[in-house]
């Protein structure tokens, strides 16, 4: 009889403990409005947090809460799931963005005036994601990222080599690295994403930025469009080290850093990373010239972070308010020396010296998205970049291109082909 | 006649409630999820019923065909590395030995090593001191990375899945030991059966139920491999090592074919309730036998 | 006698597993010596990454105390762990019990058997969205919730577990307590249950691993509301694109060690449990 008592005790105490603590989380309620973010990178978390404090400091009428949490995807997809949505989203300008617009969770901007003072390439960048045109923005861009190729800038200057600015260039400095008998440039295709860096830096100067979107139109194929990228990518690989499949992305990250190779085709995000290795390194960067012709050129850049308000957000007015307080000029050119991030408003901003050679591009507005930004991400482009990088059989790879592409956008392409039979094509 | 009714009142009323618990939980969000395979919903957002479209595309899909051949053949090539490691290390960690808590405690470390320590170290020595070794020795297999390779990087993962699930396994062994009772060993010298015939006719017989508690839970764990392919190779090289999970998972909750992967996981269901119920039929009639 | 063989060290034994330990004790090495060392200190070398560090400073592991707020991440950790094993080992068991002693005879609770043990193959993909969404419907979105979803998803394995063991103990040992007038109630609190001691152990062990590494259960159930656990806590170390591996590695040693303890603790159970050897 004891035991049994005993055993009641810890069963009621444990069933007590485990039903007193959600008690701990009460909302206390002020009157003040409520503006949620749920941002999705956790890196940035101190930046927010500060953000955060001082927005509240100095609003009463306004009570903001930003969480940074980690796996942000995972938790914004069951908190749509269970209708429960915040009121800002940070997100970055990928397909998911173009999944979320056409599930209307997101609310139309347009009416924002911190809109106007935000770079175009941008906004456009974001409207061509949408899955069919639709009237209005559904996103501020915040800041972006760029990939191209980053070099060992003190390496350079000791060889004098000359940043190349065409595709002929590009390969006989290669040569030229390698004939001292320094490895031109490290890769990490082990992890499968990152075979996505030169693949996407050399296809915005290669391809017409609207390829998916024509694709999807029945227009082209991939097959037309995607064999010079795909050759030049091949040739790329021959100047990297022996069996660039066994490394992964720390490893290049790594050795690039220890001044194992001179250049490493990779995007700005990387620098932090390196960095933490070599923190004394002088990195620098130059667009990835895939042409031979130098003016056609262009710098492959995304939006990194963008902030949507969504539909179910019940106070617009203040959550514009918020909008602007994190796109004031201080309040960005702290995230973008946190996180060497490339504004996306316009406007005088310190840039990370890693990239200097880039900076021109930005200025002049030359900058196309990421195509793998309209891949599906269950497609597995980059596994099958890797694939093709492996055996090299480029024929193979882009049929195999092509079909998947049809087997996984299927939806998308029906709803795409059915808006313009009703619209008409555009242009 | 009381006394059974009594028994068997109990009984009932222990299995109703936690039934009800396990139903509420577990059946009811499986339907939900079953009712999902038949739509084309993304994870969010408005979905429409597509009938058997998912599970029509499921056959002709060349992905899922080549991630359960590689899921089958880690989970069975897996499964035999772990059990008899296990038994032996069960066995020796069992008998009369010095510094066996120090011993039984570090055994255990694999298990409880986070998947991105395990993924580091073992991406390293694969990577770098393996071929290094393989070179010093002159043996041509080794001197490149097992990871890059898609003829042997289900290999590694092999490796990675044994080395972490080995410690569970010994745990589980070392507890059926217990239940061996002194006696029969001693009856055992007095019949002079020593080493393997002990074990295979006096040990094994008795921890049979074990044995089999381990292939369930081996072959569960194996066939829903996620941790280690995401930490090692996360489906690389040339889509090689892409699990049946790994698909559900990043396919169907990072990608947007919520409804598709929900298809996959279904069958995948059948699949391994099918496998195991065959299996643990088999050995509980060995168990009878014996 | 008896006493003399128990005393008798089998050493060849022992130096076979001494040697078997350098499988683990190289990783361990190695996750050490990277906990200590800083960024800057990390190569693709072998000798590089295996010399040791160049000071033994303990900032690593400050700092990846403080990034993860430890002590209360910790005590998230042991809160859930320890509810959810005891809650487990005495439903569990009762469970396989019930099941056990009646699934050889009766159709309806092999039924019931088979049943719970099958949910062990649903993929738990499949079950997340359909449970995020139930238990925001049913309040269930806090710790309470998460706990009750443990309670559910390891109830197959534990009670494979339980019924697997119950197999070995005799029957005769609950009809003597009958014949004494117990009921089956009593019968199992006062002789099953107790009998069970090394199956609690192994139960205990393998769900408090589970529930100590599991990440996506709270993570969907709550979806970052309410504090983290360890391993939730420990994902910041690991971004899209960049990870501080020395930081994280230290973190990692110092959440392995409450483990450790408890295996060690659970495993002096599982071999006191031998008396029952004599029962048989």
């Amino acid at each position: 009889m004891k035991r049994k008592n005993a055993i009641s005790a810890v069963l009621a105490v444990t069933m007590l403990a485990a039903a007193i603590l959600p008690g701990c989380g009460a909302n206390e309620d002020s009157g003040k409005t409520e503006i949620e973010i749920l941002q999705y990178k956790p890196e940035a978390a101190a930046y927010f947090d500060k953000v955060e404090e001082e927005f509240n400091a100095t609003h009463d009428d306004i009570h903001l809460t930003i969480s940074s949490p980690n796996d942000a995807s995972t938790i914004m997809r069951t908190r749509f799931v269970r209708e429960d949505y915040p009121d800002i989203i940070g997100i970055g300008g990928d397909i998911n963005y173009s999944y979320y617009v056409d599930a209307d969770i997101l609310a139309d901007v347009s009416d924002y005036e911190g809109l106007a003072d935000i770079n175009p390439t941008y906004v456009d960048i974001l409207e061509s994601l949408e899955i069919v045109p639709t009237e209005g923005t559904y996103g501020v861009p915040y800041v972006a990222n760029a990939a191209g190729i980053l070099y060992n800038k003190d390496m350079f200057e000791e060889h004098n080599w000359k940043i190349p600015e065409t595709w002929t260039e590009l390969i006989d400095l290669c040569n030229e690295i390698q004939s001292e008998g320094i490895l031109p440039f490290y890769f990490g295709f082990r992890d499968t994403w990152t075979c996505l860096a030169p693949w996407n830096a050399l296809v915005v100067g290669l391809a017409p930025s609207d390829t998916c979107q024509r694709v999807n139109a029945g227009e082209t194929t991939f097959e037309n469009e995607y064999r010079e990228t795909a050759e030049k990518c091949l040739e790329l690989v021959s100047y990297g080290p022996d069996d660039p499949f066994a490394y992964g992305y720390n490893d290049a990250c790594t050795a690039f850093a220890n001044g194992e190779s001179a250049m490493y085709p990779i995007g700005s995000y990387a620098v932090p990373q390196i960095q933490q290795v070599n923190p004394d390194m002088n990195i620098d960067s130059f667009v990835m010239p895939g042409n031979d012709d130098a003016s056609k050129n262009t710098l492959n850049s995304g939006v990194d972070l963008m902030f949507c308000v969504t539909a179910a957000c019940k106070n617009k007015d203040a959550a514009y308010e918020v909008l602007d307080f994190l796109l004031e000029d201080e309040n960005i050119q702290a995230y973008i020396d946190d996180q060497n991030a490339i504004p996306c408003k316009t406007g005088d901003f310190d840039l990370s010296p890693a990239l200097d050679g880039m900076t021109s591009f930005i200025e002049a507005g030359n900058m196309t998205d990421y195509q793998d930004h309209y891949y599906p991400s269950e497609m597995a482009a980059d596994a099958q970049i890797q694939t093709f990088l492996i055996n090299g059989d480029v024929d193979a790879f882009l049929q195999k291109f092509d079909t998947s592409w049809q087997r996984y956008n299927r939806d998308i392409i029906r709803e795409v082909q059915k808006y313009n039979e009703e619209h008409g094509t555009e242009q | 006649m009381k006394r059974a009714n009594d028994s068997k009142r109990t009984y009932m009323l222990i299995t109703i409630p936690i039934l009800a618990l396990f139903v509420c939980f577990n059946t009811i969000p499986l339907i939900r999820g079953v009712i999902y395979s038949f739509t084309n919903f993304k994870g969010f957002g408005t979905y429409d019923f597509v009938g058997f479209r998912n599970y029509m595309d499921l056959f002709t899909d060349s992905r899922i065909g080549g991630s359960y051949l590689f899921t089958i053949k880690l989970a069975i090539t897996a499964t035999i590395i772990t059990n008899v490691i296990s038994l032996i290390l069960a066995l020796g960690l069992n008998s009369r030995i010095k510094g066996k808590t120090f011993l039984r405690a570090t055994y255990f470390v694999p298990n409880v090593l986070g998947a991105l320590v395990v993924g580091y170290i073992f991406q390293y020595f694969f990577t770098y001191i393996l071929p290094e070794i393989g070179s010093a020795l002159g043996i041509e297999a080794l001197s490149s990375s097992m990871l890059s390779n898609s003829k042997t990087a289900w290999i590694a993962i092999v490796i990675v899945c044994a080395w972490q699930s080995i410690a569970m396994n010994t745990i589980i062994y070392i507890s059926g030991l217990q239940t061996v009772p002194e006696d029969v060993y001693e009856a055992g010298d007095l019949d002079g059966a020593t080493g393997w015939k002990k074990f295979r006719y006096l040990t094994f017989p008795l921890i049979i139920p074990f044995f089999t508690i381990n292939m369930v839970l081996c072959v569960k764990n194996f066939l829903m491999v996620f941790d280690q392919i995401m930490a090692m190779t996360k489906g690389g090289p040339e889509q090689s090592t892409e699990s049946i999970s790994y698909l559900i998972y990043n396919n169907g909750l990072s990608g947007g074919s919520f409804g598709y992967q929900s298809a996959n996981a279904v069958v995948f269901f059948i699949v391994i309730v099918a496998i195991s119920v065959a299996q643990m039929s088999i050995s509980s009639k060995k168990e009878e036998q014996l | 006698m008896y006493e003399k063989m128990k005393s008798r060290v089998n050493w060849p034994v022992t130096i076979l597993l001494f040697i078997g330990l350098i499988t683990v004790a190289f990783p361990l090495y190695m996750t050490i010596v990277i906990a200590f060392k800083q960024p800057s200190e990390m190569t693709n070398s072998i000798a590089g990454i295996l010399s040791l560090p160049k000071s033994w400073s303990l900032s690593n592991f400050a700092q990846a105390m403080e990034l993860t707020d430890f002590w209360h991440s910790l005590g998230n950790s042991l809160m859930v762990t320890i509810v959810t094993v005891i809650l487990c080992m005495l439903l569990h068991s009762l469970m396989g019990y019930a099941v056990g002693r009646n699934k050889a005879h009766s159709k309806w609770y092999n039924f019931v058997y088979l049943f719970i043990v099958s949910g062990m193959f649903v993929p738990f993909a499949i079950l997340m969205m359909p449970l995020a969404k139930q238990t925001a419907e049913m309040h269930l979105d806090n710790w309470f919730g998460v706990i009750l979803l443990y309670v559910v998803f390891y109830m197959p394995m534990n009670l494979l577990l339980y019924t697997g063991y119950l197999v070995n103990i005799p029957i005769a040992l609950e009809e003597a307590a009958r014949v004494d007038g117990a009921s089956t109630w009593r019968t199992f609190w006062s002789i099953i249950f107790p009998i069970m001691k090394p199956m609690h152990a192994t139960v205990a062990v393998i769900t408090a691993l589970a529930v100590w590494n599991d990440v996506m259960t709270p993570l969907i159930i709550m979806s970052g509301k309410g504090s983290n656990t360890l391993p939730l806590a420990q994902l910041t170390f690991q971004t899209q694109f960049g990870t501080n591996y020395n930081l994280a590695f230290a973190s990692y040693l110092l959440a392995l060690i409450p483990i450790i303890i408890f295996y060690v603790i659970c495993q002096k159970q599982i071999i006191n449990g031998v008396v029952n050897g004599a029962v048989k």
